[in-house]
């Protein structure tokens, strides 16, 4: 038998978690297919349970202003839906998140949960890697703020503690011109992703000031090169032109898929290579 | 000429009043069960509530072949019962009776396929019966399990059945090949494929058995109630009027719910009997994908000779169907998908041999078109390859080789129904524009159109429902001027509840409200065969119309009065079983798919941009219904010809939720743009022919031409996935 906690506050949620370890659950949408059994029975949780969807002080999506910097600040329970319906979502995160399954289940589900779940094919998780989102840890007394990118670590693995919870997540909003948010989904709607690719790049002067370009399901986790990015950096749209053909090998180096029940390995990465090239291509004819 | 042309949709419903008949009878009414179920008040199996239920669920195998060497089981608790081939009756055996009854109720000593029923655990609370089933230890040896044709053509591990692995073997010829292929000028061979594929039901598999008033009574989410009731009394050796089986009202089968229900039901019954209480065995999603029989996976081989005019002059094929671990109605769906093997040509010299074969995979078994659809996929692909060989438009060099009627049918008897295929080529012509469209998309990078000619034969095979169903319909004048419909086919969403009831109002001159068709149980309706085969329409409802005729002849001698009909075959149809020659289907109803295709040069994805089908199915008794089953039919065969890939990997299903196994939602095709032509049938009720399968036929070849045109390389196999067509374009 395992327990199950309602916290009535932040306060209290984190005063639990410090206490029980239970595993915090707010949408349900991941966690309760995950432990199904038989219906009728018990889901079969392994630790005990601590629902946090209704925290209401987490529910919120503003956006703060520090010296130049405008932050997208997501709070621990919004949903998918409030995500995507924000106005200052950027547009790449929002085309992820409706992305995502179907209205139903984006109205209980939370951002915060399609993150800890950790999946390498979660879709909201390419969109963020690109938008350099970072994640906001909360215990009793202490808080910190963690890149994305260091705060998942594996497949389903993260390096939040057991007595942390996630309590928003930070977007840093930044001029990016030329967007691109794509799902190879099993079908059009209500589907798992393929693979999915993400890029956003702004220009300055002519020139590529800003570039992300990620890739989920092809790797145990989402996949993001900085290094390879930086190599764009100052590129003209035409001398990217000239160029593409270098990126493309030096990604299908980084670019390492499995195959599974959805896909295969040369299908992931070959649909991956192409659409990183379509994006270039475009972004390659932007100035 | 073209008979009346009926374009759809027809607007809004008439008022329902309006079947009292002198109305054509093809004009839609409201779904009877409409506001019901789409409101949600319609019971299912799982809302029915039994008295003391107990819950039952499987041990199941978990290997794909092995010897079970022991069974290590935990004590039971008082009330928590271990039911396996022991507790069968002295007097039963452990075997399913379907069409063979190979199929063992219980695994006993050793294991054919994972899944495999070994025993049931069962009692009152669900959580304790699974904690019992999760303490019991089956200790197997491994043995070397076959699951390919490959594997079971060489008795990979030894024959799983007999000593060749060959459940069934035919040949079929017509004219003489040999000869016909020593004047071929030109040769041209391929091999098609065909994988599994899953039902899906809204509904999954369900049954309750109840011990009540003495005697065994099943209800049952199910097709056949009387399959159910004959496997049950043969399990248990009991006559069959000691079972009682009450169909549930069920929530989609497609083949699915025709004979697996009996694989269910019959260690159910045991469990009952042992018990005496209800018992409930309701299947999970996951379970169901699971466990529960698939189409069969085809491998067709076909060899065409050409003269030097590009007319087909001989034609050798060679089909295999996977049947899995065992043959139960295996036999049956080789037959359909030899018989229209060749598809809606008039070929002078042609030769098929099939065989049906054993291997460790879960019993394939009965899915809508119930082999037609491989067959027919094979057939359709060959001839878009043979007129792509020979340079010629692949549409006309089908239409070149259509059957008419009076030519000779690959059992060597003649083509009786009146062949309206080349109206109902302009007809689709007209409504796609598929003439231009081929000309202007053959230089297209990117856009495809296809097409496919199909038919479908109506009823059971041969004389099969002359010599084995014999179907009884029984209709009565009941109180207040209504009637009483007493047939055992059964509703389950393709709108028979209506379509009868419409069928008898007709003649009786009620309104079709006024008919009293319930849920069959066999205890009360007679057995009028099962629900499948295109089969309840055509030839039930053949005999729910001469029935009421009856019925309406005597209706002045007062309420209670009944009427009777009984299957005749029709006059001057002859069939020989063995051998299968002669005429091998009353009537076909008969379509043409064209399906248009745009495909992402990026991510090889496919969008279909147009639908159109055309179909003979004699007369459609409601259009609307109709219109329901040529878009369902349609789309779910379109699942199967491009997303719904089941692979199965050391003898288990890989795609086994409904997050993998995908079926089409409504944003994966557009709308079905469907016309019907009239061609009535004698023998079928207002000329209403078999429908149900024959929507199914024509949509994957349609949809493999396309991406084919669109991708400019040939397809080979189902489903057409985008890996696949990545990997063509390499």
């Amino acid at each position: 038998m395992v327990d199950s906690y309602r916290p009535k506050d932040l306060k209290d949620a984190l005063s639990i978690r410090a206490e029980y370890n239970p595993q915090p659950l707010a949408g349900g949408t991941d966690l309760m297919v995950r432990y199904q059994s038989w219906s009728g029975t018990l889901p079969l949780f392994t630790k005990s349970v601590m629902f946090v969807g209704h925290l209401k002080e987490m529910k919120y999506i503003k956006k703060e202003a520090k010296d130049k910097t405008v932050t997208l600040v997501i709070g621990g329970t919004a949903t998918l839906t409030d995500v995507a319906n924000h106005p200052d979502t950027p547009v790449v995160l929002k085309e992820a998140v409706l992305s995502i399954a179907a209205p139903a289940l984006r109205n209980n589900a939370t951002l915060t949960g399609n993150i800890c779940n950790a999946s390498p094919a979660g879709d909201s998780i390419c969109a963020l890697y690109a938008l350099d989102a970072v994640i906001v840890i909360e215990k009793s007394g202490s808080r910190r703020e963690v890149p994305i990118t260091e705060f998942i670590t594996g497949p389903g693995r993260t390096i939040l503690g057991p007595d942390e919870l996630v309590t928003a997540i930070k977007i840093p909003l930044k001029a990016s011109s030329v967007n691109d948010f794509t799902k190879v989904g099993t079908r059009r709607a209500n589907a798992l992703s393929k693979l999915s690719f993400t890029g956003v790049a702004d220009y300055k002067n002519g020139r590529i000031d800003s570039i992300a370009l990620t890739f989920g399901a092809v790797g145990p986790t989402v996949v993001r090169s900085v290094e390879l990015e930086k190599k764009l950096i100052g590129l003209s749209g035409p001398e990217l032109k000239a160029m593409i053909p270098k990126v493309i090998d030096d990604y299908s180096t980084v670019i390492v898929p499995i195959d599974d029940q959805r896909s295969t390995a040369v299908y992931r990465k070959k649909v991956a290579l192409n659409l990183l090239e379509k994006y270039l291509k475009e972004l390659s004819s932007h100035e | 000429m073209v008979g009346a042309i009926h374009e759809l949709p027809i607007k809004g419903w008439i008022d329902t009043k309006g079947v009292k008949m002198g109305a054509r009878i093809s004009i839609p009414v409201r779904r009877i069960d409409a506001k019901e179920k789409a409101g949600g008040w319609t019971k299912y199996i799982g809302d029915y509530q039994f008295k003391n239920l107990q819950h039952g669920r499987f041990l199941r195998s978990e290997r794909a072949r092995a010897k079970i060497i022991e069974i290590k089981k935990p004590d039971f608790p008082e009330g928590y019962y271990y039911i396996d081939a022991s507790d069968i009756p002295s007097s039963g055996k452990n075997n399913i009776q379907m069409i063979k009854d190979d199929w063992r109720v219980f695994a006993v000593s050793d294991v054919k396929y994972i899944g495999e029923t070994i025993a049931v655990i069962l009692g009152p609370d669900k959580q304790k019966v699974l904690d019992l089933l999760n303490r019991i230890e089956v200790i197997y040896e491994d043995l070397v399990p076959a699951f390919t044709f490959d594997d079971a053509l060489s008795c990979k591990g030894g024959a799983v059945y007999g000593d060749n692995n060959i459940f069934s073997e035919y040949l079929l010829n017509v004219g003489n090949v040999d000869n016909a292929f020593k004047d071929a000028v030109k040769i041209v061979e391929g091999k098609y494929e065909t994988g599994f594929q899953e039902h899906l039901y809204m509904e999954t598999q369900g049954l309750v058995g109840a011990w009540e008033d003495e005697k065994i009574t099943i209800y049952a989410s199910s097709q056949c109630p009387f399959y159910i009731r004959k496997s049950v009394a043969v399990t248990l050796g009991v006559p069959v009027e000691d079972i009682r089986v009450r169909q549930t009202t069920t929530g989609g089968a497609f083949g699915g719910k025709e004979h697996f229900p009996d694989v269910i039901a019959t260690p159910l019954a045991v469990a009952v009997n042992k018990v005496k209480k209800p018992v409930a065995m309701i299947y999970d999603r996951i379970e169901d994908i699971s466990f529960t029989s698939k189409r069969h996976p085809s491998k067709i081989t076909i060899k065409t000779g050409l003269d030097k005019s590009n007319n087909i002059i001989a034609m050798d094929i060679d089909t295999l169907v996977n049947g899995g671990a065992y043959e139960s109605s295996t036999t049956i769906v080789l037959q359909r998908a030899i018989l229209h093997g060749i598809g809606v040509y008039n070929i002078p010299n042609a030769r098929i041999r099939g065989r049906a074969v054993a291997t460790n995979t879960f019993p394939s078994d009965a899915y809508r078109g119930f082999g037609a659809p491989q067959g027919l996929f094979a057939i359709e692909m060959h001839m878009s390859h043979v007129a792509d060989e020979l340079g010629l438009d692949s549409s006309d060099f089908r239409r070149k080789h259509f059957i008419k009627t009076n030519d000779i049918t690959i059992t060597n008897a003649k083509m009786h129904d009146d062949v309206k295929l080349p109206e109902m080529f302009e007809k689709i012509d007209e409504m796609s524009d598929y003439s231009s469209k081929v000309k202007e998309f053959a230089n297209d990078p990117v856009k495809g159109i296809g097409i496919a000619f199909v038919n479908h034969g109506g009823g059971f095979t041969g004389n099969g429902e002359q010599a084995i169903i014999k179907g009884v319909v029984k209709m009565k004048r009941l109180e207040g001027g209504k009637a009483g419909l007493y047939v055992s086919v059964v509703e389950m969403g393709q709108g028979l509840q209506t379509t009868m009831r419409k069928i008898a109002a007709k003649e009786l001159g009620l309104d079709y409200e006024d008919i009293v068709y319930d849920n069959p149980d066999t205890d009360i309706v007679p057995d009028s065969g099962p629900t499948c085969a295109s089969r309840s329409i055509m030839v039930v409802g053949f005999l729910v119309q001469e029935c009421a005729k009856k019925l309406k002849a005597k209706w002045n001698e007062g309420v209670g009065v009944e009427a009777e009909d009984v299957y005749k075959h029709p006059d001057g149809l002859v069939w020989e079983q063995e051998t299968l020659q002669g005429d091998a289907y009353p009537s076909y109803g008969w379509g043409i798919n064209v399906i248009e295709v745009e495909f992402d040069p990026v991510t090889y994805e496919v969008k279909t941009t147009g639908i159109w089908a055309v179909w003979d199915i004699g007369v459609a008794i409601d259009e609307t219904i109709m219109q329901g089953q040529s878009s369902g039919g349609v789309i779910q065969a379109l699942g199967y010809a491009s997303i719904e890939k089941c692979e199965l990997k050391n003898g288990t299903f890989m795609q086994h939720t409904m997050a993998d196994y995908t079926i089409p939602t409504s944003l994966d095709f557009p709308k079905v743009e469907t016309c019907f032509i009239d061609n009535p049938y004698k023998y079928g009720p207002s000329g209403a022919k078999g429908a149900g399968e024959l929507v199914f036929d024509a949509a994957p070849p349609a949809y493999a031409e396309a991406v084919q045109n669109a991708i400019g390389k040939r397809i080979y196999d189902i489903p057409v996935t985008p890996e696949m067509i990545m990997e063509a374009l390499k």
